[in-house]
């Protein structure tokens, strides 16, 4: 290079070379230029100096080769084809190599200079150095990234989240029911002890029938057509008997989704009353009080009379020793006064109430405050699942309505079902009462057959005459314990070890041998309890003789009873 | 789904019985051709198209599975002669759609009759167990693609589509000033990984039609030897070995490339 020591400024109209030339070398940004076959010939200084090499070096090179591997494919594939077609690009940004292996963060533009017919003449390209931007550029980028991820984590996270929540939603929808259906195949196991009693008096009558049958076709009687015909409409009432009931159990237990219709809950309850005095047992009576004009309720049938068995058990086990259970049903008007003070959204209005009392041990405080919680139970290991409440509870809550319960302890206890008011006029019909005739009968024998199955008891009184017995027949233990003290002449007491009205029939004989210190005692029960037998035994001259039973195996005890 | 020559932006022009299809490489788009593809519309049917994810083709055509091998590009080009009614053609692909005709060959014979390569490659990576030298070593193609995954190789200006998400503002993208070969990278990224990780050297032995091999001097991407390579194990080939320098024949030397095909054919 020509040394410009002595060189004083120059006009600005008259440029020297040297200065042109220093112009080229020492620019601030790096210059290039190559020849048609892309070959560098002239590179200035300040791109030489950045590159660590003398510019002499580069002479003779491919742009190209300035770069990296990665920079030196995508150029072949995009930026050579692009300044062929375009005759220029601008702002590419590539690495070019060092002389030292490290490379330097560039801007790039090209032009190309064409001949006429569209061949490349020469190239020329300038370089600006890029780091500060590239940095920004990459940390955009990574930022760019970042967001991309935390989005794609977001979505996932959303859908995981919307899925999670539609399965809880299936599998606690799939518990409600389960738990719903253990609710009520709880209280199935309880109405069932009730029906298979009365089951067994009912094939006890069914069988009694028959043999009948058998034994007037064997050796007939007197008039042994209407012996026949009177065994036979006993046989099939006793067997229709029993379908009602199985019919009442099976639709109480089928799986059914909540289906809020219109009901007179008067109906409903007197309908119920039966399954619910089963359930009871006979030493607590059962009171049902409807009230007049009773609004129609807007509830699910079933699950009202699942609430209700629920109730009635409850009732029956604050009540060991008997007592009453009454079951009312009225209208009712909650105020903005009371909804105020109820815990759960509650609109003042219109409702049916239906109170079951009892007269029970009540509960506690503790009791109270924890009654509808699921599971809580004040009862022994396979006594209480503590889910009967908490039935009532979601139940009336599912059905818009409310619950609560008033309890004194040692007095009895209250719970007081509000359900909506129908305001549609239709009214559902729920299954009709079930009317229960009384009939004691009469007799002059010497065996006192105390039996609340009216059948059963016609039946048996019908065997023991045939066989010469002078029976006497009382339907309960309060008309057992009257015949007693009238009639001196009393061999044996054939009782129903459950009676209704309070006093059972253990209690009955009991009573009738403080009297009659010797009195022979033969039971008879199909629901077998711990309650009837006491560590499984009997006194002395007591005997069970378990229903169903034929009428051979009722004369076979009561004469051995007899005889003892 | 659009229209097969929807999808891969057909251009149709030309008259003659027999049908040319030119295919470009990885990088560009049909574009490339316009130098070349013009001299033959007096004596052909030409045909331009995109590969999908690259030019003006549909974006939203292009898998991730089916474009994660050459095959897929090949099915592509198979699906579009079919719906041209192509018959004994004649196929012009440059770089890496060299290799996507001949196996859109092999997969359908009777579409062209002449294959036309030019800077073909059956493999980028040398294969030192079969004394096989594709140009590259393994770790310089990972270091393309490790470099190509972490940041967007080249186009400083369309970073800003990149940071700010594609298709928000596709209109900053018509703005660029580098108009032609501008790629999504995303696909661009995906592209480059098929081109480069393929191995088709097997199928070469398998072309039953003519082939012309256009070798250029100096080309990085597929150097002489690789030239040689496929003309030697193609069944019924002619090698040209071409003044032209670089990757790109049919822009840097158009009127070469024109006269070599022209004598091919
Ligand atoms: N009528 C009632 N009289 C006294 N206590 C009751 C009455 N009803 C419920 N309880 C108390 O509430 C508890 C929960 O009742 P519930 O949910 O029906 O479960 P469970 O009867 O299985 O124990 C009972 O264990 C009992 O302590
Ligand atoms: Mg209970």
């Amino acid at each position: 290079m020509p040394s410009s020591e002595a060189s004083t400024p120059t006009p600005a109209t008259s440029t020297s070379n040297d200065q042109l030339l220093d112009l080229f070398e020492h620019a601030p940004c790096g210059y290039l230029t190559a020849g048609p076959d892309g070959r560098i010939d002239r590179a200035n200084r300040t791109l030489s100096d950045w590159l660590g090499v003398e510019p002499g070096q580069l002479v003779g090179r491919r742009f190209p080769e300035l770069l990296p591997i990665a920079g030196k494919i995508y150029y072949e594939t995009h930026f050579a084809p692009l300044l062929r077609m375009q005759g220029a690009f601008d702002e590419v940004a590539l690495d070019l190599r060092r002389g030292d292996g490290t490379v330097v963060p560039v801007l790039v533009n090209a032009r190309e200079r064409r001949s006429a017919d569209g061949r490349t003449v020469s190239l020329r390209i300038t370089v600006m150095r890029a780091r500060d931007r590239r940095r920004y550029e990459q940390e955009l980028l990574d930022a760019r990234r970042r967001a991309d991820a935390a989005t794609a984590e977001l979505r996932e996270l959303t859908h995981t989240l919307e899925t999670r929540v539609a399965e809880e939603l299936t599998q606690r929808q799939e518990a409600e029911n389960q738990l719903r259906q253990s609710q009520k195949m709880e209280a199935i196991g309880q109405l069932t002890g009730g029906v298979a009693h009365d089951f067994n008096n009912l094939l006890t009558v069914i069988l009694g029938g028959l043999e009948t049958i058998e034994r007037q076709l064997a050796t007939p009687g007197k008039d042994p057509l209407a012996r026949i015909g009177r065994a036979v409409a006993m046989a099939r009432q006793g067997a229709l008997r029993a379908a009602t009931l199985t019919a009442r159990l099976l639709a109480f237990a089928r799986r059914q989704p909540l289906q809020p219709k219109p009901i007179d809950a008067s109906r409903l309850v007197t309908g119920l009353a039966d399954l619910l005095q089963r359930t009871l047992g006979a030493t607590i009576a059962l009171e049902t009080v409807a009230g007049a004009g009773l609004w129609p309720a807007l509830a699910d049938a079933g699950e009202l009379e699942n609430a209700l068995v629920n109730l009635a058990v409850n009732a029956r086990d604050a009540m060991p020793e008997g007592g009453r259970l009454t079951i009312e049903t009225s209208n009712a008007c909650l105020d903005e006064d009371y909804v105020a003070g109820v815990p759960e959204p509650l609109p003042a209005g219109h409702y049916v109430l239906i109170a079951v009392s009892d007269t029970g041990c009540g509960m506690d405080q503790v009791a109270l405050q924890k009654a509808f919680e699921p599971f809580f139970t004040t009862k022994d290991v396979g006594k209480g699942t503590g889910l009967g409440l908490s039935q009532v509870y979601g139940f009336t809550r599912q059905s818009g309505g409310h619950v609560r319960i008033y309890s004194e302890p040692g007095h009895g206890t209250t719970v007081k079902l509000y359900l909506p008011r129908c305001l549609d006029t239709r009214c559902v019909d729920t299954v009709a009462p079930q009317p229960e005739n009384q009939a004691s009968p009469r007799g002059s024998e010497t065996v006192l057959l105390v039996e609340d199955h009216e059948d059963l008891l016609a039946y048996s009184v019908a065997v023991l005459r045939e066989l010469g017995y002078r029976v006497l027949a009382a339907p309960d233990a309060a008309a057992g314990l009257a015949l007693l003290g009238r009639e001196p002449e009393i061999d044996l007491l054939f009782t129903d070890m459950v009676l209704p009205g309070g006093v059972d029939g253990r209690q009955l004989a009991e009573e009738a041998r403080r009297d009659r210190p010797g009195l022979k005692v033969l039971f008879t029960s199909g629901y077998a309890r711990n309650a009837i037998l006491r560590n499984g035994r009997l006194e002395t001259g007591m005997d069970l003789l378990p229903k169903p039973f034929t009428g051979e195996a009722l004369a076979a005890r009561v004469r051995a009873a007899l005889d003892r | 789904m659009s229209d097969v020559l929807d999808r891969h932006h057909v251009h149709v022009s030309g008259h003659g019985a027999r049908t040319m299809v030119f295919a470009h490489g990885f990088g560009c788009d049909q574009n490339m051709w316009r130098w070349v593809a013009p001299a033959f519309e007096d004596r052909f049917r030409v045909v331009l198209f995109d590969h999908i994810g690259a030019g003006r083709s549909d974006l939203s055509a292009f898998d991730h599975e089916r474009h994660g091998s050459l095959e897929g590009y090949a099915q592509d080009v198979v699906a579009l002669c079919r719906a041209l009614d192509l018959r004994d053609g004649v196929f012009v692909g440059h770089s890496v759609s060299a290799m996507i005709g001949v196996l859109a060959a092999r997969q359908a014979p009777e579409l062209f009759a002449d294959m036309v390569l030019v800077g073909p490659s059956p493999r980028y990576i040398d294969d030192p167990a079969t004394d096989y030298v594709g140009g590259f070593s393994a770790e310089q193609i990972e270091e393309l693609l490790d470099f190509l995954d972490n940041n967007h190789m080249g186009w400083s200006q369309n970073m800003a589509p990149v940071i700010m998400g594609n298709g928000d503002r596709p209109e900053l993208a018509e703005e660029l000033t580098n108009s032609f070969c501008r790629t999504d990278p995303d696909i661009a990224r995906h592209f480059a990984r098929t081109t480069f990780r393929s191995d088709n050297r097997d199928d070469l032995a398998g072309l039953a039609a003519r082939a012309l091999v256009l070798q250029c001097t100096d080309d990085v991407i597929a150097p002489e030897s690789v030239g040689r390579y496929v003309h030697a194990r193609l069944p019924d080939s002619q090698l040209v070995l071409m003044q032209a320098t670089g990757h790109c024949p049919n822009l840097s030397a158009p009127a070469e490339t024109v006269a070599a095909i022209d004598a091919f054919l």
